[in-house]
């Protein structure tokens, strides 16, 4: 009991203090941080567990947001299905896509999943631009539903219905990770060989690991479609392919709050900075590099041995206490 | 079944294999045979095709000519993996683990693998603390000696606890053979003494087929021994085989140069 608590009790509070957050800070940031939240954790596994890195990222959230679109624009009205099907359709890419990419080593899936990165940007902006209104993008907001209880079109209720979906994804990862295939992503990461010679099928684990991966990824991306009511190419753009990287590494890889702390970190940075100077941009590379350089753990990778410092501490002083 | 006994029945069984690298003939044309429960080496010099001919055997090669039958069935173009499900499990000169993973993990995941069937379903509905107490385990951690670094992190081993932990690794999957590639290669004598203590164990348990450079640390321990020079076997049988003359010239005398 009191083990499950204890690592229940960081997410309760992490997700606790986002709750909190949300009474000071506007809505549509504290939105963003969720969204992703998700996003970068999907990120942070492929590069903390499996040693993937991939900088084409944008490629999976933007088919689960089009699938979404697609579906909210042309067949239904009802949001929680959108998402569902957003889901399901980055399943699908990633079974398809999977089986090619996953055989190739950590600099090779970087770039070829750029590559997928730019040929999704090309065929949502140029060739599909009858079904996908190019530039123009797909808007759907009057048509999502007002469902009862939580009603996604209502920023206040997405923000409860989104940190929810993130509590559970942070759940499931968690999981991942003490689980015997967690294990075996850290094992194929490091040394594919002896993994071999135990036994195991490096292949179909880095599948799985990859399926999961870009289905959360999707599903990040079902949710910005949901709630932004629209969907452009520009979720694509493999300008924005560092994005969950940076996010990922400026929390610190590996750490399951490393991708929270990152994203509400970038967020953040990212808005303050672009309403005091203009060209934010610029002024994040920089600061990004000056983060790297100091802190190469990222900023949880960093704060979470003091922390841990802290609070055992005060067990050691309470446990002093108990023996008086 | 009297019979069963005095002869016990080949395991390991190769036929004429070639193994070549450019215009290296690494290994040539070697027959051998590997008896149940034999406790064998094969030993030579550096570049001799012992280490070669092992990675044949344990499909970490295709040979270019001959077979490899593994309990009369033919295994030569097997993957490794097929060959860990048949009951042959080796072990690597430069110690190989899972450096980023504590040492129980690494022995969950050998035992793991040997006792449930791997399919994903199964790696992902179990945990590795489900099974970081399970009695084999924890026997096996005893009897390696490894229990006070049992959560530490591989990569801050020293070289012989990895060595113990490798080959705990290896008899926790409960192979039929153990094939283990020079196992006291940079070991101190003290972490010699603990291997081989380990490994005597095993004798009688499974087939163990040992790769070693240098001999002396063996003598007492193995049954049957081949001598390989240039990619062929040039002695085989007791220790009585390396006072053969070209077992003399070809081993001896560049095992002195280098000392």
């Amino acid at each position: 009991m009191l083990k499950i608590f204890k690592w229940w009790w960081g997410i309760a509070l992490a997700f606790g203090l986002l709750g909190i957050a949300r009474m000071f800070l506007p809505l549509p940031f504290m939105n963003e941080v969720v969204i992703f939240s998700i996003y970068a954790l999907a990120c942070n596994f492929l590069i903390g567990r499996v040693g993937y890195i991939s900088f084409g990222q944008p490629a999976y959230l933007a088919l689960g947001g089009y699938a979404t679109a697609f579906y909210l624009v042309h067949f239904g009205t009802n949001p929680y299905v959108g998402i569902l099907i957003g889901v399901f359709g980055g399943l699908l890419a990633s079974l398809i896509i999977g089986p090619l990419f996953v055989r190739l080593r950590s600099d090779y899936f970087a770039m070829v999943n750029l590559a997928l990165a730019v040929i999704v940007f090309y065929l949502m902006q140029k060739v599909l631009v009858s079904i996908t209104q190019g530039d123009n993008g797909l808007w759907f907001l009057t048509r999502i539903d007002s469902t009862p209880i939580l009603d996604l079109t209502r920023p206040g209720h997405f923000f409860i219905f989104a940190l929810i979906v993130g509590l559970a994804v942070w759940a499931f990862y968690k999981y991942l990770d003490d689980s015997i295939f967690g294990a075996c992503c850290l094992a194929t990461k490091l040394n594919e060989n002896k993994l071999q010679f135990l036994g195991y099928n490096n292949f179909s684990i880095r599948l799985l690991a990859f399926v999961i991966a870009n289905t959360t990824t999707a599903l990040a991306g079902a949710l910005y479609a949901v709630y932004l009511g629209f969907v452009s190419p520009e979720m694509a753009s493999p300008s924005r392919a560092a994005d969950p990287v940076i996010v990922t590494l400026l929390g610190g890889v590996g750490t399951l709050f490393g991708p929270i702390v990152g994203a509400i970190a970038y967020t953040g940075m990212k808005d303050v900075i672009a309403k005091l100077i203009g060209n934010w941009e610029l002024f994040i590379g920089f600061l990004l590099v000056f983060i790297m350089l100091v802190a190469d753990r990222g900023i949880w990778g960093t704060l979470s041995p003091a922390l841990e410092k802290l609070i055992s501490r005060k067990k050691n002083s309470a446990r002093g206490e108990r023996d008086d | 079944m009297s019979s069963d006994v005095s002869t016990p029945a080949v395991i390991i069984k190769a036929e004429g294999v070639t193994k070549r690298f450019g215009s290296v003939v690494a290994v040539n044309r070697v027959d051998y045979e590997l008896r149940e429960y034999e406790v064998a080496g094969i030993l030579g010099s550096n570049g001799a095709g012992k280490t070669s001919f092992f990675n044949l055997l344990t499909g970490y090669f295709i040979p270019d000519e001959g077979r490899i039958l593994y309990q009369g069935q033919d295994v030569t173009r097997m993957t490794p993996q097929e060959r860990v499900a048949l009951g042959m499990m080796r072990t690597f000169q430069l110690t190989s683990t899972f450096d980023n993973l504590s040492v129980i993990d690494n022995l969950v995941l050998a035992f793991f693998r040997a006792h449930r069937k791997s399919s994903l379903w199964q790696l992902l509905t179990n945990t590795c603390k489900q099974h970081r107490k399970d009695e084999k385990i924890l026997a096996t951690l005893a009897s390696f000696d490894l229990e006070r670094v049992a959560n530490r992190e591989v990569s801050h081993l020293g070289l012989g606890e990895k060595r113990r932990m490798e080959i705990a690794m290896a008899i926790l999957a409960e192979p039929k053979v153990l094939l283990l590639d020079e196992p006291l290669a940079g070991l101190a004598e003290s972490e010699i003494k603990g291997v081989l203590d380990v490994l005597q164990r095993q004798v009688g348990r499974q087939t163990i087929l040992i790769v070693e450079h240098k001999i002396s640390h063996l003598e007492h321990f193995l049954q049957k021994l081949i001598v390989m020079h240039e990619g062929r076997i040039i002695a085989e049988g007791g220790y009585e085989c390396l006072q053969s003359p070209e077992v003399r010239k070809s081993y001896w005398q560049i095992d002195e140069a280098a000392a």
